[in-house]
């Protein structure tokens, strides 16, 4: 729907935000306002990442399940929300 | 003793008689001769018989099968052990392969050929496939993904809109001048306001309403925009205070404006509309469609008039959804069924002509009575059952149409549910007993048609206007009763429609022609209540009903309680 594109672009203008990526369970992704090779460099890392941290998560308490994952850098911060399905990555710099 | 069993064999050799005796005594020496002594000894006692030649018969005797059990327990046996067969049985097999195919080219051919797999398997694992461009529209088309970026989005909004800067260095850098209000002590301050460049642009609010059971939320009903002809003409928006985030947290819309909103008091998920057709418009925000999930049918036996006040009366068991639309018709509905209204009736003055009502409340904690106001000025109560259903009182006093109404809803030691305020476009505020039937004062500051009025939730003599030049006044009828005690001009100074108080009696929000939901905060010294407040408004009311007595008005009349 061009709902999902409207709030795309409408986060993308907002204050500090860099990119945001869309990607599937396998690490693919589906939609993103980035280049294709950061695209691809986000989406593997995260993917990456999002499974450790969900790992731990699980492993200290097996009822637990990771809902959110903020990595915050020098340079910006990287804001996951993890989905059954798919996970959502929004790279901003906060101090912009 | 460890030799394993060999077949036995009979074997029948010829005789002479003579020799018999002979080859008897040599039984033990001559090896070569294998026969059982049994059969040796069968055969001396029985009678010497002329031998002959027979045929051999060979049979084989299989050794005898001795069945031991290798198991000392019930529990299987530990995992490893199979294993180590299979790998025997593996290495045999490999083994034999060797050899059979003179190996050992062969063997490292499969070694090289499973390295490869593993790295082939290893780039397909950095590098992942790419999709289609189709498979992507495909997946971002389904209802799935729809749920999933909804709920993110939402998260993720909430998250970029806070800017707190964990780093803040107080010890390195200047500190900047902290922006905003600074007037903590004033009575009435700007908080923050909520205004959606899609959805309320252009479009007028009409009804506001804080969520009882999350106080930060607050629902806004806008009508049509006027310059979108193809935006859906009915705008429901659920602001959420709690966080900074400008998006509303829910958008819903409907084919019709809608002229008044309200959470289903006893069902957290439920928003009820009352729209311009006189359909109600049910919404729920469990159901990620921004379209209703009920809808009322648009017959003569609901409402075909524009309904401006829906209400939910009665508890968590026992609730009904009241609606009033402006031909007059009141009807009473049952939240899981909205295909037709449980009870319905005409609200008729005198038995003449019925009551166009625009404005209607419930005093607290009453299920059966309440007050309308209609667009000829006048007010009436009525109630829902008993002997006197229907209209009951009329009280005149307006000269234009009652824009809004209010009953006394704070609760303390004196009982002030009796009283009600009314506002109208003849720019006055009237106060009102429901014990009589002319006005009890008149609140004469306003220069601009009032639109509406509404008493705090939890100081007894305090309530809001909003009139058409953008003003919000706050009455503190214990202070003052010929000024407001705290006025503010909103921004722009576009017309306010509606002003309603948060449920705690600090904040309140107001709504303007242009879209705009505008949120003040309450200063302490007027919003809080003290113990006395009560008594003091109590003498308040005997000053003012003894000053209206003073000017006897003409046809005032004490009404039964």
């Amino acid at each position: 729907m061009a709902e999902v594109e409207e709030t795309i672009k409408r986060i993308q203008s907002q204050k500090g935000v860099q990119g945001i990526i869309i990607v599937n369970a396998e690490g693919i992704p589906i939609k993103s306002t980035l280049d294709n090779s950061s695209t691809v460099q986000y989406a593997g890392n995260v993917h990456q990442l999002l499974l450790k941290a969900r790992g731990m998560v699980r492993d200290i308490d097996p009822q637990n399940d990771l809902t959110f994952l903020r990595v915050r850098s020098k340079k910006n911060e990287i804001m996951i929300a993890p989905d059954k399905d798919y996970f959502l990555i929004v790279i901003q710099n906060p101090t912009e | 003793m460890g030799e394993t069993p060999t077949s036995n064999f009979v074997l029948i050799i010829k005789h002479d008689t003579e020799n018999i005796e002979c080859q008897q005594r040599n039984i033990t020496e001559n090896s070569a001769i294998y026969s059982p002594s049994r059969f040796w000894a069968c055969f001396l006692r029985c009678k010497m018989q002329r031998l002959g030649a027979s045929k051999i018969v060979q049979i084989d005797f299989m050794p005898k099968e001795q069945v031991t059990y290798s198991k000392e327990t019930q529990t299987p046996v530990a995992s490893d052990q199979p294993e180590g067969k299979e790998l025997f049985y593996l290495y045999l097999i490999i083994n034999m392969d060797i050899q059979l195919n003179s190996g050992f080219t062969h063997e490292t051919n499969l070694e090289e050929e499973n390295a490869q797999e593993a790295e082939e398997g290893k780039k397909n694992h950095n590098q992942p496939r790419e999709l289609t461009n189709e498979e992507k529209e495909q997946i971002i088309h389904s209802e799935d993904f729809l749920f999933f970026f909804d709920q993110s989005i939402r998260v993720m909004e909430r998250v970029l809109a806070e800017d707190t800067d964990i780093f803040f260095d107080y010890s390195g850098r200047d500190m900047e001048d902290k922006e905003g209000d600074m007037q903590a002590g004033s009575n009435l301050s700007f908080n923050r306001h909520f205004y959606d460049e899609h959805w309320s642009k252009h479009r007028v609010v009409t009804s506001l309403d804080w969520s009882p059971q999350y106080p930060e939320l607050l629902v806004a009903s806008y009508n049509t925009n006027e310059d979108a002809p193809h935006e859906p003409d009915g705008v429901v928006l659920v602001w959420n205070m709690k966080y900074k985030k400008t998006t509303p947290e829910y958008i819903f819309h409907c084919q019709s404006s809608v002229m008044s909103v309200g959470f289903a008091q006893f069902h957290p998920n439920l928003v009820i509309g009352g729209t311009y057709s006189g359909q109600i418009a049910l919404w729920d925000n469990r159901s990620h469609r921004r379209t209703p999930v009920q809808r009322t049918p648009l017959s003569a036996t609901a409402h075909t008039h524009p309904v401006y006040c829906v209400n939910v009366v009665g508890t968590q068991n026992a609730n009904n959804l009241i609606t009033v639309s402006t031909d007059g018709k009141m009807c009473s509905w049952s939240l899981d069924m909205l295909s037709q209204p449980q009870e319905s009736m005409e609200l008729i003055y005198n038995k003449s002509k019925p009551v166009a009502v625009t404005c209607m409340a419930f005093p607290a904690s009453d299920v059966n009575n309440y007050v309308v106001g209609s667009e000829e000025g006048t007010v009436y109560t009525a109630s829902r059952h008993g002997s006197k259903a229907g209209i009951g009182e009329m009280f005149d006093g307006h000269q234009g149409p009652v824009t809004g109404i209010s009953c006394h809803n704070a609760v303390g030691p004196v009982d002030f549910s009796h009283l009600f305020t009314t506002s109208s476009f003849d720019w006055t505020v009237k106060l009102w007993s429901t014990k009589h039937n002319k006005p009890l004062y008149s609140f004469e500051d306003n220069a601009d048609y009032v639109y509406d009025v509404m008493w705090s939730p939890v100081h007894p003599a305090l309530f809001a206007t909003v009139d058409g030049n953008g003003r919000l006044d706050l009455w503190n009828l214990n202070n003052y009763t010929e000024v407001p005690s705290a006025s503010v001009t909103v921004e722009g100074g576009c017309a306010l429609n509606r002003v309603r108080w948060a449920s705690g009696g600090r904040e309140v929000a107001v709504g303007d022609s242009e879209g705009r939901v505008w949120i003040y905060d309450v200063g302490e010294q007027l919003a809080v209540s003290h113990t006395d407040d009560w008594s003091k408004f109590a003498r308040t009311l005997m000053e003012i009903r003894a000053n209206r007595g003073d000017g006897e008005e003409e046809g005032a009349l004490e009404l039964p309680a």
